[in-house]
């Protein structure tokens, strides 16, 4: 490989952080400069994940060395500052920056306070990127946390009426996932042997724990048991799996469009990574003896999150609680523990990142418009009626968006879906069969939303209306192009990652 | 006999140079006893510089081994020089928020450097406190002393209660720790911690019955300085109803000398396993975990920043008694790195909250309402410490919980271990809720807040440059802390 690769993680996690500081040293009143500047940060940065994508070597398992980057921290604690990239996390990497880029230029609408909202939304793609990539579990969970601060202050200042609400219950709910996680962090590192003691992700995983048993007030646990649990739940509330995920329709429907952007496409993906690269490989006997709940859980998340959505009159609601219902796919793919399951489920968090965030985007875009989001309104009238006719660019993105995250076969949403029942059908028919189920409200909510809104008669509000100008449409395609692209021609994305999930099957199956 | 005096005393050179600065000052407030400008400069200037040669001469008397002086009742170690270093750096602080502050009448500065640097001493005795005798002059000085600063507000009721209140209190426990100490005395011969620690090794029956309660009733003595539960209950009362100053003061001194001697006393004692070490670390354990829970608890639906603080600083010392469950340097080094970040973000919060109180005469949360868009920076700052205080990375508090964290999961206290991690989401509630009124909430007026001249901004951004380093490198300190080479174990 090329020399200067090793610099590469480097480079994309710390730009964005240049993109800050950047931000901050100009001045507040010059506000074009800054979104450009921002834009011409996260398109760097979007660069050097291609060029990642490019070096990638496919055919390699596991952490790629080439891009490695070590670095001690803290010693005397074993803690280093340790990057490293493999099939799982390169597709999450790829998506946060297309992701960003495309959030800056809907973003460009934003007037208040300028100079804060870049500065905190460059801050949160970087800490993001420090998920995805770190391999150290204390620098992990720095950023996990990092992440919230400023989540919390661009919820809570960019928002809408209710946001300060779906700020702090944002921030709480998933400072609680942390602190177990923490609890669980802590005490696999005194668990990994007096000298070995290490937050090595790495390190830890392969199943060292498996015979390993603790005391609490007299009763023996299984170790790898009990912070399995641990570990799930603190995944569980980012993914965010039922009963965990009260927070989200509030986050969601109060965020700005760009933060409800990043928020389905990116931060929930966080938390079934955090599954893939922590919770399956440090505890493989725990992950496997838990496997049908966790598939329950997927399931209760696809049928009531299906159910919800269809309850909703608020359209991004809808939308949020759409999310759940598809993250619940991905549970259950996770709980396959198959290959073409695993697969599915990474697969399926990439499509749902790019399907999600254009009804997000376009719902975004609709409201700049009409400034509320009701399907029905309240007193029972309709909210939007006949946007086809009056819309049409408009409509058909939209359609674009509606049937990928539905799932229809040529769009990308299918292939995912269909790889994580073929993976979990021998395993779990019935829930297979009832997970089904879930596609079919799936298909009812958003049908029947769209009718609501895009056909009839064209409301008197609505004939004001302009259709999407060149911006929107420019950053619309690229995902366009990405959930067509995929849904005929799945390969760039499954080669990335098949020989990372199938060394993590692999693992998974000898228990 | 006189040379082992003589270098007794030369081991003991912070605390008389704390005397000298206290005999200065009362005799600087005598001759001057009139304020005029200027006079009260030389006043301030001699506390200052005599505190920083405290400091200083504390840190150069730092050093791993333990030396014990006067015929073995006081030592000298780390765990003391670095407990004495904090105390004196947030008298400092105390000194310099009183200078400014509306809240002590003008008159009454002089006779608050004084008091303080007389709790002061009260603490380093008590940090460095080796038999029961140096144990009870220490925290009587250090309380008698307070509870006249505690009613330092003349004319306000609620002043003149926490001054009653506080020596109500006092005097019961300190009464309840003596019955104690003259128990574990009469049981065992000795008022020396050294011998004492040899003889509870060796126990019988008999005076396990009479030493559990007895150390109980000690334990009480120190539970009511760190105001532990259920010994806090003087605690939000006193806090507020003190002056501003006196109130920072509280917060930082007091605890730390009391936790560090709760340290000390549990390291002597209990470090090894028997059935008294069982029954007083179970104490620990519980009042720990009950101290947490009440203090952040309670917290959440104050009204005025101050109880508020009160509270929290509740729930903080909650987390730093855990440290005492792991005795030796694990828990010591644990213990100071805390008290080093604590020390910092209770300074800056109470600045803060102080600059609110001299402008408008409370300081109620809606006070900082759109703080953000007054004094951006300032509002940054506060941010800062309330997100370190609640332990978010990557700042100096979560630093200092993790490590308190990690030496109980070590000894495989998972229930403390949780309790402690709820508690923090319970406090980042109300930390969060300062954050909230500063950024979410619209100003009602730009006007401008004296105390937020630029030489105080500058001194704030100082002293919050600590809370943030120590939350990323936080090796830099290992060097005050006696962490010695690299390897944990």
């Amino acid at each position: 490989m090329q020399a200067g690769s090793s610099q590469l993680l480097n480079w994309i996690l710390w730009m964005p952080m240049l993109g800050v500081l950047g931000v901050l040293l100009l001045p507040k009143d010059k506000k074009d400069w800054i979104r450009m500047w921002s834009l011409l940060n996260t398109a760097l940065t979007l660069v050097f994940s291609v060029v990642l994508y490019m070096k990638f070597d496919n055919t390699v398992p596991g952490m790629q060395s080439p891009f490695n980057v070590v670095i001690p921290w803290i010693e005397n604690f074993h803690i280093f500052y340790r990057l490293g990239v493999d099939g799982i996390s390169l597709p999450m990497v790829m998506l946060t920056s297309l992701l960003f880029m495309i959030c800056i230029l809907s973003s460009w609408t934003i007037e208040k306070s300028v100079k804060a909202y870049f500065a905190l939304f460059l801050f949160l793609q970087a800490c993001i990127y420090g998920v995805f990539l770190s391999l150290d579990f204390f620098l992990f969970y720095v950023f996990w946390e990092v992440m919230l601060i400023p989540m919390f202050f661009l919820i809570g200042i960019w928002g809408g009426e209710n946001r300060e609400y779906a700020a702090v219950k944002f921030f709480l709910y998933t400072f609680f996932g942390s602190i177990l996680m923490l609890v669980g962090m802590v005490a696999l590192y005194y668990a990994s042997g007096s000298n070995a003691e290490s937050f090595n992700i790495l390190a830890l995983s392969g199943g060292k724990f498996t015979s390993l048993t603790i005391n609490i007030f007299g009763s023996t646990f299984s170790f790898s048991k009990l912070f399995f649990v641990f570990m799930f739940i603190g995944f569980a509330i980012k993914v965010p799996v039922f009963p965990f995920h009260t927070w989200l329709p509030h986050a969601h429907v109060q965020a700005p469009t760009a933060i409800s952007v990043i928020l389905a496409g990116v931060l929930l993906k966080m938390g079934t990574y955090g599954f893939l690269r922590i919770a399956y490989p440090i505890f493989p006997e725990a992950s496997v003896h838990f496997s049908s709940a966790i598939a329950w859980l997927g399931l209760i998340n696809v049928i009531y999150g299906a159910l919800c959505a269809m309850a909703q009159t608020d359209v991004k609601k809808l939308i949020a609680y759409s999310s759940v219902s598809h993250m619940g796919f991905v549970m259950l793919g996770l709980a396959a523990m198959t290959v073409q399951g695993m697969n599915g489920a990474v697969l399926q968090m990439f499509n749902h990142g790019t399907s999600t965030a254009m009804m997000f985007l376009l719902i975004g875009v609709l409201y700049e418009r009409s400034h509320h989001r009701w399907i029905v309104r309240p007193d029972g009238t309709k909210g939007f009626g006949g946007l086809y006719t009056q819309l049409p660019r408009y409509s058909i993105i939209f359609i674009i968006a509606m049937f990928a995250s539905m799932g229809l076969p040529g769009l990308s949403g299918f292939i995912s879906e269909a790889l994580i029942f073929l993976g979990i059908y021998e395993r779990f028919t019935t829930i297979t069969v009832l997970a089904l189920f879930g596609l079919l409200i799936g298909a009812a909510y958003l049908l029947w939303m769209f009718k609501r809104m895009f056909f009839g008669e064209v409301i008197e509000e609505c004939k004001e209306y302009t259709d999407m100008n060149a911006r929107e449409i420019f950053y619309m395609l690229p995902l366009c192009a990405a959930v067509i692209i995929f849904g005929i021609y799945p390969a760039p994305v499954l080669n990335v990652m098949r020989a990372s999930v199938g060394q993590l099957v692999s693992l998974l199956s000898n228990y | 006999m006189v040379e082992s005096y003589i270098s007794s005393l030369s081991a003991y050179v912070p605390e008389l140079l704390a005397c000298l600065v206290m005999v200065g000052l009362v005799i600087l407030e005598a001759t001057y006893s009139k304020i005029e400008d200027g006079k009260r400069g030389l006043f301030n200037l001699f506390s200052l510089l005599g505190l920083l040669a405290v400091a200083i001469v504390l840190l150069l008397q730092k050093s791993n081994s333990a030396t014990t002086i006067f015929t073995g009742s006081m030592t000298i170690d780390l765990l003391a020089s670095m407990a004495k270093l904090v105390m004196v750096i947030g008298t400092i602080g105390a000194f310099y928020l009183s200078w400014g502050s509306k809240d002590i009448a003008d008159e009454q500065k002089g006779e608050f450097s004084i008091l303080a640097v007389g709790v002061l001493i009260g603490g380093m005795i008590l940090a460095s406190a080796n038999n029961m005798l140096m144990f009870y002059i220490g925290i009587e000085t250090l309380s008698i002393l307070s509870y006249a600063m505690a009613s330092f507000k003349k004319n306000d009721d609620r002043s003149a209660e926490a001054g009653l209140k506080y020596a109500l209190y006092g005097g019961i426990s300190a009464g309840l720790m003596l019955f104690g100490m003259s128990h574990i005395f009469g049981v065992l011969g000795t008022i020396q911690f050294s011998e004492i620690a040899m003889k509870v090794t060796e126990l019988q029956t008999q005076q396990l019955v009479i030493l559990i309660p007895a150390f109980l009733f000690f334990f009480v003595g120190i539970g009511y300085k760190i105001a532990c539960v259920p010994f806090h209950m003087w605690s939000p009362d006193v806090y507020e109803g003190s002056p501003l100053p006196v109130t920072a003061f509280f917060s930082i001194v007091p605890k730390v000398a009391g936790i560090a001697a709760l340290l000390r006393v549990t390291q002597l004692f209990f470090a090894h396993e028997s059935v008294l070490s069982h029954s007083w670390m179970a104490t620990i354990s519980v009042m720990a975990a009950l101290t947490m829970t009440v203090g952040n608890v309670s917290a959440i639906g104050q009204r005025s920043m101050k109880r508020m603080l009160a509270y929290s600083s509740i729930g903080h010392s909650g987390v730093l008694m855990l440290c005492a469950l792991v005795p030796g340097v694990e828990g010591q080094t644990a213990f100071l790195f805390y008290t080093f970040v604590y020390l910092f973000m209770t300074l800056l919060a109470f600045f803060m909250i102080s600059a609110m109180n001299d402008t408008y005469g409370n300081d109620y949360f809606e006070r900082f309402n759109g703080f953000a868009f007054r004094y951006p920076m300032m509002a940054i700052l506060l941010t800062v410490v309330m997100l370190s205080l609640a332990g978010i990375p990557p700042l100096g508090g979560f630093v200092a919980k993790f490590r308190v964290l990690s030496i109980i999961i070590e000894k495989k206290f998972f229930t403390l271990a949780i309790i402690t991690g709820i508690n923090s989401v319970i406090s980042l509630y109300y930390y969060l809720k300062v954050v909230r009124l500063m950024v979410f909430k619209p100003t009602e007026t730009m006007e401008e807040i004296k105390t937020l001249s630029y030489v105080n901004q500058l001194i704030y951004f100082i002293i919050a440059i600590p809370v943030v380093w120590l939350g990323i490198n936080w090796a830099s300190v290992n060097g005050l802390l006696g962490v010695v080479s690299q390897s944990h174990h």
